[in-house]
């Protein structure tokens, strides 16, 4: 096929569009819509992980201890506690230490608790290494640390993190879910619009069969306008997105990094956009291909 | 060019059987110009219609240049059409383009190559005797001269067979010899003709070969 008749069947695609009328622009919303839902979901989605990622990393878990040990067998228990395994690395927190960050943290209100005898027990902060940092890895590894004869209490697990993770699997099933039915919508809207494109172009159609022109020219305008329909709504839908990422992001930001701990929020990733992109240049590019003329 | 070996085609409509064609045998070779003729329902347009492949035979084996009819599959369809040039007793030209835009729409969608598109389309316009009305519309235009323009279609692609099914079924007698003329015209540039027409009287003066049909049988073949 030469690029004179490429070029030829993609300006018949363009006057298809326009042809197909507000059926056609039915089509370009609801692929916006559809994409925007899945778009913004995603998003959503992507910060959320980001938070599950940076607290799986930043998990730790307190061993307190019943007693302060002395200084030389602080290197002897930490031993026994790396030899339990999945254990990335291990801080002790002498008492004195503990009550230095705790006066730290209090700030003006230091004097206060210099009075006080130091009721801080001293303890070691374990990071378990990234392989163990799942629920049950985790909670094995604070079983055996809470049996240990010097240990008074294990703080810490993998519970509200996890409990994350799954908020954020179940945002994106129900952005999926939303976003599939609307997909769905789209890709039928964009099959009436080529239908009817078919129809205003039958007696087109019907001379380019008879003089001899392949199926497949035949049907690659309807293609590419149904493809036009998916891209034009995709790119909409990405237009929606940015602006509505850049109008949300001054008063989200502060919320999320308070209450996620994320320092800043971020939008989707170059992939993510191909990916949106690609999506309705294929939802179009089925709509039209579903088409059915009289042949 | 074309063979037929006892052809049949039998319409289905529900549960009744029409028979269009039965038992029909012709060759035509190349370069022939030939006239079907017979009455209204003699099996002229479906037999013009088994040719260029829009319908298969129930029987029978048919040949057009290198293709067996009989066994070609779908993807030639297209191939077939391209070696002929068919028009019919409308001109079915497409009313949202100009005469020159008609014929330079079919070179168009066949990958003509772009310099090449406009002298070719002059050229079937003139060779029809239509150069002066390029650019009108097709609503503009009277029924001589829109079955000109369809011929004009039909012949710029350089078919090697010309199929017309009752071309002049809507033009006065004057007019409709002058299209007899001109597929004449065409045919004496080597491409083979097959005229199905009703109109026996205006047939019989163009002293071509005439098959005549009666009721789906080739009742009298003067070749
Ligand atoms: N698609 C069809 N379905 C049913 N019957 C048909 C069809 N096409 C043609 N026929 C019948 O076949 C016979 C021949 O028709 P046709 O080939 O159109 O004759 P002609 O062109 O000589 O007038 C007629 O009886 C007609 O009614
Ligand atoms: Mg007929």
């Amino acid at each position: 096929m030469t690029a004179s008749v490429l070029g030829f069947l993609a300006g018949e695609a363009l006057r298809d569009l326009v042809r197909a009328g507000w059926i056609a622009i039915s089509s370009v919303l609801l692929t916006t819509l559809s994409l925007l839902t899945i778009g913004g979901f995603w998003v959503f989605s992507t910060n959320l992980g980001d938070a599950v990622a940076r607290w799986r990393e930043q998990l730790r878990v307190i061993v307190y201890l019943k007693e302060e040990p002395a200084p030389a067998a602080v290197g002897a228990l930490m031993d026994r506690i790396r030899s339990e395994g999945g254990v990335a690395r291990i801080e002790f927190v002498s008492k004195a230490e503990a009550l230095r960050r705790l006066k730290r943290e209090l700030g003006a209100q230091a004097a206060v608790a210099g009075m006080l005898p130091n009721p801080l027990p001293a303890s070691l902060e374990v990071t378990p290494r990234a392989s163990a940092s799942t629920p049950d890895a985790t909670g094995a590894l604070i079983q055996r640390l809470a049996s240990m004869p010097e240990v008074s209490e294990v703080q810490g697990g993998t519970e509200w993190v996890e409990r994350l993770a799954q908020f954020q699997r179940l945002l994106q099933l129900i952005g999926l879910g939303i976003g599939g039915v609307l997909v769905l919508a789209a890709v039928l809207t964009v099959t009436t619009a080529t239908t009817l494109v078919l129809y205003a172009r039958r007696d087109e159609l019907d001379i380019m069969r008879l003089v001899g022109v392949p199926e497949a020219v035949i049907r690659l305008p309807l293609l590419l306008q149904g493809i036009g329909q998916g891209l034009l709504g995709a790119i909409l839908a990405l237009l929606g997105l940015i602006v509505g990422y850049r109008l949300a992001r001054p008063g989200v930001e502060p919320l999320v990094s308070l209450t996620l701990g994320l320092p800043h929020m971020t939008f989707l990733s170059g992939t993510a956009i191909v990916t949106l992109l690609g999506s309705g240049a294929l939802l179009g590019a089925v709509g039209g291909w579903l088409a059915k003329g009289r042949s | 060019m074309i063979a037929l070996h006892r052809v049949s085609k039998v319409f289905r409509v529900g549960p009744v059987k029409v028979p269009a064609l039965s038992d029909v045998s012709f060759k035509i070779g190349k370069g022939e110009f030939a006239v079907l003729c017979g009455p209204s329902g003699a099996g002229k347009t479906t037999l013009l219609r088994l040719l260029y492949r829009d319908e298969l035979p129930t029987e029978g084996r048919i040949d057009v240049a290198d293709y067996n009819l009989t066994s070609l599959p779908r993807s030639e369809v297209p191939a077939l059409r391209r070696a002929m040039g068919i028009v019919f007793q409308d001109a079915k030209l497409l009313p949202g383009r100009t005469v020159y835009e008609n014929i330079a729409f079919v070179l168009r969608v066949l990958g003509t190559p772009r310099p090449e598109i406009t002298p070719r389309a002059f050229g079937a316009l003139k060779a029809v005797g239509l150069s002066a009305r390029a650019q009108a519309y097709p609503a503009q235009l009277s029924q001589g001269e829109a079955q000109r323009a369809a011929l004009a279609r039909a012949i710029v692609k350089e078919p090697m067979l010309l199929l017309a099914d009752e071309p002049t079924g809507n033009l006065d007698e004057g007019i409709a010899s002058e299209i007899f003329d001109l597929l004449k015209d065409i045919w004496s540039r080597g491409t083979t003709v097959l005229l199905a027409t009703h109109q026996a009287a205006l047939a019989e003066r163009l002293n071509r070969r005439t098959l005549v049909f009666q009721g789906g049988r080739l009742v009298k073949d003067d070749g």
